[in-house]
């Protein structure tokens, strides 16, 4: 198991970000977080990586507990944040080189700069490329260390078609070779191309787990975004 | 050894393309010597001549600009964009940037000191009167107390906006009001009690005790208040540290 997650609940104050939520996850297994926007997918995935506070009955990254391992835990684990920014006067081939000086081994860094179509950006300043390059970026650095295990948050939101694709290519052929990967998309097409198995979260509560085929079949539609709505939208009303 | 390297190089250039170190920190305090050198009376007869005193002051503006300006405007930039956060996900704690762009200010701080000594000995033929070791040991006492001042604004600050606003007061404030470059001397009464409130004038007056080689006498005082200082912030800054 790479990643396990028993009963994890995140409270801001008085609300309830997340409410006990578990999911495991083996090598070459990806996990989509699915949900609205605040949802409690951002906050779960800090709260796996130990950035927010929460509690938990259980938390196991890359076979290890996060309290006193978190050096040899992150020297596998790559992350995505929603929406990274970088150092105002940054290169690209800087932030590359920054980045691989953080980790003891490292992925061939011009390799995933040619796989991430970044090649020859190298002196450009991170701030001027377009939207969808920096997303890329980003996307590139959670995957420099290597990682068993990498968490994306919103990986392709902001890229065109093409790009998208290029990039779940580059995943699955990660995944194959064993990566395991927690993702978070508001995209169907995405999830039903890259996930094993979904959990939709409802204002903290997880409203559905389990494979793309038994969302389809618990909610009696076709469609995964129809199936997807089912679960989310009828909690909404609830609430 | 390779990550500090690797980030020390990085954050190096990051600095030194920002052009606001070169001016504030570097060629503002070497302008001010050129001109201090020019105009201030070299009289010495009532001990110390005025530009001599005014070196101890000019050395310490590289160190406000840095210190008390540079380093808790990166520190809360690098919050502010979420670049603490991602270190805080790898295997390096975000301390090391932070430590790796102290480093890269204090190296600018060091290169204006370097200029402004240049022009006081070669141009004006400046001699420090005291002991070099002990002068060095104070200028070094009043690096680690005004950056201690800049990590606790850095530490604190909620936003961007209240970075450049505490930093600004800080610098401003103890750049005109310290001495650093309006001789305390020459202050009104009322001013200079304003004055002895604020850290660096403490500081400045310790340099000029040390550079002129006067007696060590009147030392302890400065040296509790800029102690107690630095104490203060570095605990606030301890405490009160957000990382996002």
């Amino acid at each position: 198991m790479i990643l396990k997650v028993e009963n994890l609940s995140v409270t801001y104050a008085q609300k309830t970000a997340v409410n006990r939520i578990s999911f495991h996850l083996k090598p070459g297994e990806v996990i989509g977080l699915l949900g609205a926007n605040g949802a409690g997918k951002s906050s779960t995935i800090a709260a796996v990586l130990g950035i927010e506070k929460s509690t938990y009955d259980e938390l196991v990254i890359v076979g290890k507990s996060l309290i006193g391992n978190r050096k040899q835990i992150f020297e596998q684990v790559g992350v995505q944040f929603q929406e990274t920014h970088f150092q105002d006067k940054l290169t690209v081939s800087d932030a590359c080189e920054q980045w691989q000086s953080l980790y003891k081994k490292t992925n061939d860094v011009p390799a995933l700069l040619q796989a991430f179509g970044l090649e020859g950006k190298g002196k450009q300043l991170v701030k001027l490329l377009s939207g969808g390059e920096r997303q890329r970026l980003a996307v590139l650095l959670a995957l420099i260390p290597e990682p068993k295990l990498v968490f994306l948050d919103e990986l392709t939101t902001g890229l065109d078609i093409k790009a998208r694709r290029m990039l779940w290519k580059q995943l699955l052929a990660m995944k194959e070779n064993g990566l395991a990967i927690v993702l978070t998309s508001h995209y169907m097409d995405e999830v039903e191309a890259l996930c094993d198995e979904i959990l939709i979260l409802c204002e903290g509560q997880t409203v559905f787990h389990g494979t793309i085929q038994e969302a389809l079949a618990a909610s009696g539609n076709t469609k995964l975004e129809d199936a997807y709505l089912h679960f989310a939208g009828e909690e909404e009303q609830w609430g | 050894m390779k990550t500090m390297f690797a980030l020390l190089k990085i954050e190096g250039k990051l600095v030194w393309k920002g052009i606001d170190i070169l001016i504030f920190g570097i060629c503002f305090p070497i302008i001010l010597a050129t001109l201090f050198g020019y105009l201030l009376s070299k009289d010495a007869t009532a001990g110390s001549s005025n530009f001599e005193l005014s070196y101890a002051a000019v050395i310490t503006i590289g160190v406000l600009a840095t210190g008390v300006m540079g380093l808790p405007l990166t520190i809360a930039d690098y919050r502010h964009r979420g670049i603490l956060k991602r270190f805080q996900v790898t295997p390096v704690s975000p301390l090391q940037i932070l430590f790796a762009q102290g480093l890269i200010q204090l190296s600018s701080a060091l290169v204006s000191f370097i200029g402004v000594t240049l022009v006081y000995y070669l141009f004006f033929d400046y001699q420090i009167a005291g002991s070099w070791l002990m002068f060095l040991s104070v200028y070094a006492f009043v690096i680690v107390a005004m950056y201690s001042i800049g990590i606790f604004i850095g530490s604190v600050v909620p936003d961007q906006k209240a970075a450049n606003m505490w930093s600004s007061i800080a610098y401003f404030t103890m750049l005109l009001f310290s001495g650093a470059t309006i001789p305390y001397e020459v202050m009104p009464r009322l001013f200079q009690w304003v004055m002895d409130i604020l850290p660096l004038s403490h500081g400045i007056h310790l340099l000029k005790m040390v550079s002129t080689g006067g007696e060590t006498a009147g030392m302890t005082l400065p040296i509790v208040i800029l102690g107690i200082c630095t104490v203060i912030s570095l605990i606030g800054a301890f405490k009160l540290f957000k990382w996002k």
